[in-house]
């Protein structure tokens, strides 16, 4: 079980000597408790101490990190099994799969996707993170050579090896040992082979079994063997099975119920033929290492955007910097529409905007974050907040007129804000979608 | 040796019955007993939990629907009880959800013709129903009596309740026995606050469907993903005023940038993409009642949610 933080400082040496980096022994034994930090920065702990909390502090999912360069990833060290408890800290690798029996040239196509296809949303760059090479043909020679094709687009792209046969395994990892890969799979028939491979190469390595107990089993198998990160494959028949299982396995590792299941999980979309559903259950059902074949356009991008949305830290909003944005190229006589800084907000807006065709200028408000009904009940947003703000960012200076269009949710403020702006103020609509009828109906100059 | 995963839930969904069939006191060919749940979503051993319902909205006047849907229904779209008939017959919807989409003209006051779609719908489709009426408080009260009494019987799921105004659909659904269908902007806290209010004027839990309100994957997606799961946390620890169903509508999906100006080749597979991600990750959030636009949409979330129905917990070791 967990320890809380006054149950860790009562172990620590209490002595306040700030080398772990912390000022006092009471704050780092605060982040002990939050699995934000290691026991091995405090020098002056007894191997006694170290042990108690070694099993308690250190992250109930262990980290493992797939790949290496810039398009390496980590997974694992979450915390809870509901993001709004805290959030989801890594995001989960999505890795197309090819089958070495495919021509080289489609092999190639893939790879090339994955390396250079982005898609950006709400100012990020979203990302596939890996290949993985199955040996459908069995032969080693076959993999070998397909890895090869891989390696050889120079994508430096995290590799998944899927073969449970150390032969072919061994004649892959020449091509790509330094890189490594993820080796898919460990079972209870070639633990041994495929976790000496793992060892030489210093690759994360996926255990494969279709109960816990087996998960468990060659957990401790593995772990015996001297390899330390490992990826669970729950092996699911069904996407029941999936979510039942991956869930089981999330609540006993972060309860620390059963230690042995706190690792990262690993799913394959194709067991049951229904590869986008899957790959949304990945998504939302706690899977960091998901192999697909490379979906179509439209689940390609909702399942980056899914991603996104579910890995979004619920702590906090994102915002927008505030200032006056300009939607097309806007003159002396364009409308100006004000608004919040939340981006959710911003980008919807701005969205609506951009197809109503309206040049316009967009005056952002720094409400923190908050949206337009919460940051108006919160008394964020005020008049004078729209005073400064049109000051701050001269707005006078790239318009001739004084009218304000502001959001539907923010009209208790609409009388104060003209008091205190001189600006006259138009109520604009509650949502953005009717914001193309408004500005047709209402703005004339 | 079994692992025994273990939640503390001391409570469960409340159930709620929508459609009625013949011996039911209604002419449907089918009526449906959802919640019921007693743990998070398909972690459920009891195979006789139900699958999350799919409804196909359709709407009485086609200006406000999306033009991807309209090029891609066609002519069915000027046509509501052949579209509603569709989906049944062809879509393959457990239900129909009704937009009265006509209400929303400037103006509006020929409330007699709202009985006669109603009517219409009825006979065209033997799925139960969902009627979304007026948005305009001034008709509200003429527009749900008419869709009360045009479905009594039937046990209608009425929408859309808010804080602000849910005295008509509640009078409607009260007098006919229909249920309510009450919506909050993405807060636990609100949508409890209606669910009061709404038993306060007599409507009984079992009679309401919760909407979290569902933002579009990228456009606050996230917030309504995290409020299903807390309301649905809520009432499995307890809160008998948290524990009705819930209703995912992702009808912003078709008006979004991605799906709007994706290329027209690629547009009904972006909506479609859109709307099955929403739908499935609504419904491991706890929403088990769908609603898509897409016809395609349909078939995709069907399978999905059947093979999601198979293999739980107690299949593995796992109490």
């Amino acid at each position: 079980m967990a320890l809380k933080a006054l149950d860790i400082y009562k172990l620590l040496p209490k002595k306040n000597c700030k080398e772990c980096g912390d000022p006092t022994c009471l704050t780092f034994a605060m982040k002990l408790a939050g699995g934000k930090a290691d026991v091995d920065l405090c020098p002056y702990l007894s191997e006694e101490a170290k042990s108690v909390l070694g099993a308690s502090t250190r992250p109930p999912i262990r980290l493992v990190k797939v790949g290496v360069g810039v398009r390496s990833f980590k997974v694992g060290e979450e915390f809870v099994l509901y993001r709004h408890d805290k959030t989801f800290y890594h995001p989960p690798g999505i890795v197309f799969r090819v089958k070495d029996t495919q021509p080289e040239d489609e092999i190639v196509a893939v790879t090339r996707r994955v390396r250079d296809e982005t898609f950006t949303r709400v100012g990020s760059d979203l990302r596939f993170n890996g290949i993985a090479i199955e040996n459908a043909s069995r032969s080693p020679e076959t993999f070998a050579r397909a890895v090869a094709t891989v390696e050889k687009v120079e994508a430096h792209l995290p590799p998944v090896l899927i073969s449970r046969d150390p032969a072919a395994l061994k004649a892959a990892l020449v091509h790509c040992g330094g890189y490594r890969p993820l080796l898919h799979a460990a079972t209870a028939q070639n633990f041994r082979e495929l976790c000496a491979l793992a060892k030489q190469h210093g690759c994360p390595l996926v255990i494969q079994a279709t109960t816990l107990e087996g998960l468990v089993q060659l957990v401790k198998d593995c772990t015996a063997e001297g390899v330390q990160d490992l990826v669970l494959d729950p092996a699911p028949e069904s996407l029941g099975a999936f979510v039942s299982r991956s869930t089981a396995i999330r609540q006993l590792a972060i309860t620390r119920s059963v230690p042995e299941l706190g690792y990262p999980v690993y799913l394959d979309t194709a067991a049951n033929g229904q590869e986008d559903a899957a790959l949304v259950l990945g998504i939302t059902k706690y899977a960091s290492v998901i192999v697909t074949s490379p979906p179509a356009p439209g689940p390609s991008k909702a399942a980056l955007t899914l991603r996104q949305n579910i890995y979004t830290d619920p702590q906090k909003p994102i915002q927008m910097n505030p200032g006056l944005y300009r939607v097309g190229t806007p003159d002396k006589d364009a409308p100006v529409l004000m608004t919040v800084n939340f981006s959710l907000t911003f980008f919807t807006l701005q969205g609506y905007l951009e197809s109503t065709r309206v040049p316009c200028f967009m005056l952002i408000v720094d409400t923190e974050g908050l949206s337009v009904l919460t940051a108006v009940a919160a008394g964020k947003l005020s008049e004078m907040l729209v005073r400064d703000s049109i000051k701050k960012f001269a707005v006078e200076n790239e318009v001739s007129h004084r009218k304000l269009i502001i959001p539907g949710y923010a009209s208790p403020l609409s009388g104060r804000i003209e008091d205190a702006t001189g600006w006259k103020v138009l109520v604009g609509p509650r949502d953005a979608a009717e914001i193309g009828e408004f500005l047709h109906q209402e703005w004339k100059n | 040796m079994a692992y025994t995963v273990s939640f503390d839930w001391t409570s469960s969904i409340g159930e709620v019955v929508l459609g009625a069939t013949k011996s039911e006191g209604g002419t449907r060919k089918i009526s449906y007993r959802i919640g019921g749940g007693s743990t998070l979503p398909f972690l459920e051993s009891l195979p006789s939990s139900p699958a999350p319902l799919i409804a196909f909205e359709v709407c009485d006047n086609p200006v406000f629907w999306s033009p991807i849907i309209r090029n891609y229904c066609g002519d069915l779209v000027n046509d509501v009880t052949g579209w509603a008939k569709t989906a049944d017959s062809a879509y393959g919807a457990d239900m129909v959800r009704l937009y009265l989409t006509s209400t929303r003209l400037r103006d509006f006051s020929d409330i007699p013709s709202v009985k006669k779609t109603v009517e219409a719908v009825l006979s065209a489709t033997a799925l139960p129903l969902i009627i979304e009426g007026s948005n305009e408080p001034k008709i509200d009260s003429e527009v749900f009596q008419a869709c009360g009494e045009a479905g009594q019987g039937e046990r209608l799921l009425l929408g859309t309740a808010e804080a602000g105004r849910y005295r008509s659909i509640a009078a409607a659904a009260l007098a006919y026995n229909h249920s309510v269908l009450a919506q909050s902007p993405i807060d636990i806290n609100l949508a409890k606050q209606l669910n009061i209010l709404l038993r306060e004027i007599g409507v009984q839990r079992d009679h309401i469907i919760i909407d979290p309100y569902t933002g579009a994957l990228g456009y606050g997606f996230e917030y309504s993903y995290s409020a299903m799961e807390r309301i649905r946390f809520s009432a499995l620890k307890g809160d008998t005023d948290l524990a009705m169903p819930m209703i995912c509508s992702a009808a912003d999906s078709l008006t979004i940038k991605e799906v709007r100006d994706a290329e027209p080749a690629l547009q009904d597979e972006i909506a479609v993409g859109w709307e099955l991600f929403t739908g499935i990750a609504a419904a491991t959030a706890g929403a088990e009642i769908i609603c898509v636009r897409h016809p395609k949409t349909i078939p995709l979330l069907k399978a999905a949610f059947a093979d999601m129905k198979k293999n739980p917990l107690s299949a593995m070791g796992v109490q």
